[in-house]
């Protein structure tokens, strides 16, 4: 059962990541971020719901959309904001703009690729690490419903399980692979697929919050238990473009006020609200909170230098 | 080890002198491990690695399934989380299947996050042309050249297998470790102990004074054989073997190049695009003043390189070739 105060905690934490990517694209507006920006909109429920189970410990190939995975994992939201800005205050320390490569190993925050279907190989190997460790750590790996027909998604999904791999592999299926809709390009369900591999494969409904946290927290048992892994597919749904500038031309007439109307921090909150957890007044208060947060972690972010020549240099 | 009781105890062939690095690295230190196809029980397909599964076990000698993206992928992740992974490509012609992982993630990891984690890999590729078709026979190390995080070692004898591939291990950095499979089968004295050579220093596998030859993996051999030649028509020629391309050595080859004027640059990879590119042009920018005579590339041809043995020798650079090219510039 999840405690009325874990279930306040998803609230404030969805609205921060929310917050966090206002914020974001204020900073793109004025023109401070070199670098395009894929939204998170819409789909926060599913890092919140699934990285709030995990440890300091456990490690985590975050996807490209929205910086949600990171917030929750627990980065410094001013060394995020410089990273988009790529002055010398990010993580990266100016190498970032906006899809920065975020690490910390301290954090299990094993940084991303650029080209889709990177993580699972990656994560497969961290999984195995975690076992030739003697450790109980656990790997998560996030993805879209587009990159689950990257080949690296059967190497990695096939060694995963006959190795019984600490891995629970997260997908986001959110209708869309950039333009293409999943029915043109996925053949079956992703979640079918554990079948195939033996392991046991979970939908859930990536609007809510909770159900992807009670599914991926027993996954994490699973994991933990030397079970093995679980493909866990989460249906969700993004509210704005592939990018920002995407035209969207490929949507369907009313699909998007359809899922608007599952938006996961609104229905959650209201869910809140109706179950008598907390009040309106108290989640506003919490709102307002996270709003000061948020700004207050920008503009520390803004103040800054940009790098010089020597950067380019380091860290090769 | 499939030891041969016949030899020497401080003589050991190329793939031997692979698995007593292995074994040592595995002994020494328990975050190592290896794994590829073939790799366990079989003993790898060239037999680098033959007895290591008996000895240390199915838990750090692992046989993986025939998936090289995950191969080296899933070695970064172990990487990156506390591990030194030596991970084998089977074929160094399987570089193209994992490339994206090779080229894009374990050489570029650490700098695209911000110097956050070290890379401490190696990936193991046989290469050079064998006798397995066109994918297999592949010299692909220039192809590194700009996977600018990565190192790029290329051993040629026995002793510079064991001591470059303990090294790398150590190293923590990535390190793409090319051995050339025809070297499999030499034998050479590897000293005793505890035998480590540094990664980026450039030997001078036989010292002359005439015309300098640069030359990595089996056309060191070839090198040495056109020496012999040589010598007798009073040619002497200096050997420089770089041991590998990144680092590159260029105060040994510089040094080589300043006595002797006159260079010969012999790999097996096709010219067009081979790394003697890069190194002729490197001692053209810097050093053009002290050339006496052209700098000469000795490479395959430009060419698909055919699976037949019989055309394969049209193709392939061989002591011939170096003699040529020196007698040409001497």
């Amino acid at each position: 059962m999840v405690t009325n105060q874990q279930q306040v905690k998803f609230y404030e934490d969805m609205v921060r990541v929310m917050l966090w990517e206002q914020r974001a694209m204020r900073l793109m507006q004025e023109g401070k971020v070199l670098a395009g920006y894929h939204s998170g909109r819409g789909q926060e429920a599913i890092p919140v719901g699934a990285i709030t189970p995990l440890r300091d410990s456990d490690c985590i190939m975050y996807a490209h959309r929205g910086f949600g995975y990171t917030i929750q994992k627990g980065m410094s939201m001013v060394d995020m904001f410089a990273d988009l800005m790529a002055n010398v205050g990010g993580s990266t320390g100016g190498l970032g703009a906006g899809i920065p490569h975020f690490a910390d190993p301290k954090l299990g925050i094993l940084g991303q690729g650029g080209t889709l279907g990177t993580c699972f190989p990656i994560a497969a190997g961290a999984g195995f690490s975690a076992k030739y460790r003697g450790t109980d750590e656990v790997t998560i790996c996030f993805f879209g419903d587009g990159t689950s027909n990257r080949g690296t998604f059967h190497e990695a999904l096939n060694v995963a399980s006959i190795w019984k791999l600490p891995v629970i592999w997260i997908c986001e299926n959110n209708r869309y692979a950039v333009s293409v809709p999943s029915e043109k390009s996925t053949a079956g369900r992703i979640v079918d697929r554990a079948i195939g591999y033996g392991i046991p494969g979970r939908s859930v409904d990536g609007m809510d919050v909770v159900s992807v946290y009670e599914e991926v927290t027993e996954a994490i048992d699973r994991a933990r238990s030397g079970e093995g892994p679980t493909l866990i597919e989460a249906e969700c749904y993004r509210f704005r473009g592939h990018h920002e500038g995407d035209p969207q031309v490929y949507r369907e007439d009313g699909e998007i006020d359809e899922w608007r109307r599952r938006d996961p921090i609104e229905s959650h909150r209201q869910r809140l609200i109706d179950n008598e957890v907390a009040a309106a007044e108290q989640l506003d208060g919490l709102q307002a909170q996270m709003a000061s947060e948020v700004e207050l972690a920008a503009q520390e972010a803004e103040n800054f230098p940009m790098p010089g020549p020597e950067r380019v240099f380091q860290g090769v | 080890m499939s030891d041969d009781s016949n030899a020497p105890l401080n003589v050991r062939t190329f793939s031997q002198a692979i698995s007593d690095a292995l074994d040592e690295e595995l002994a020494r230190d328990d975050s190592v491990f290896i794994w590829g196809e073939d790799i366990g029980t079989y003993g790898g397909i060239y037999g680098a690695t033959g007895g290591l599964f008996e000895k240390h076990g199915p838990e750090r000698v692992i046989d993986t399934p025939i998936s090289e993206t995950f191969i080296v992928g899933g070695g970064l992740g172990a990487a990156l989380t506390g591990l030194r992974p030596v991970v084998e490509l089977q074929s160094g012609g399987y570089f193209g299947i994992a490339m994206d992982e090779l080229y894009n993630k374990v050489a570029r990891w650490r700098y695209m996050h911000g110097g956050k984690f070290t890379v401490p890999m190696v990936v193991r590729l046989p290469e050079g042309a064998k006798g397995a078709g066109q994918e297999h026979d592949v010299s692909p190390e220039a192809l590194f050249l700009s996977a600018f995080g990565a190192e790029i070692v290329i051993p040629s004898t026995p002793a510079d297998a064991k001591g470059l591939l303990k090294s790398a291990i150590r190293d923590d950095r990535p390190v793409l470790f090319f051995e050339h499979a025809v070297l499999y089968a030499t034998s050479g004295p590897i000293p005793p102990g505890d035998h480590l050579v540094p990664i980026g220093v450039a030997d001078i596998k036989r010292p002359g004074s005439d015309v300098t030859v640069i030359a990595w993996s089996r056309m060191v051999i070839e090198a040495l054989k056109a020496a012999e030649e040589l010598d007798s028509e009073g040619i002497d020629i200096e050997v420089v073997d770089p041991r590998g391309l990144r680092p590159l050595d260029k105060d040994t080859i510089f040094e080589s190049v300043e006595k002797t004027g006159r260079v010969v640059i012999a790999h097996e990879a096709p010219k067009t695009g081979g790394a003697g590119g890069e190194v002729a042009a490197i001692i053209a920018e810097e050093m053009i003043e002290c050339l006496e005579a052209p700098i000469v590339r000795v490479a395959s041809k430009d060419v698909t390189l055919p699976q037949s043995r019989h055309l394969q020798q049209y193709v392939l650079p061989q002591a011939a070739q170096i003699v040529d090219a020196v007698r040409s510039i001497s």
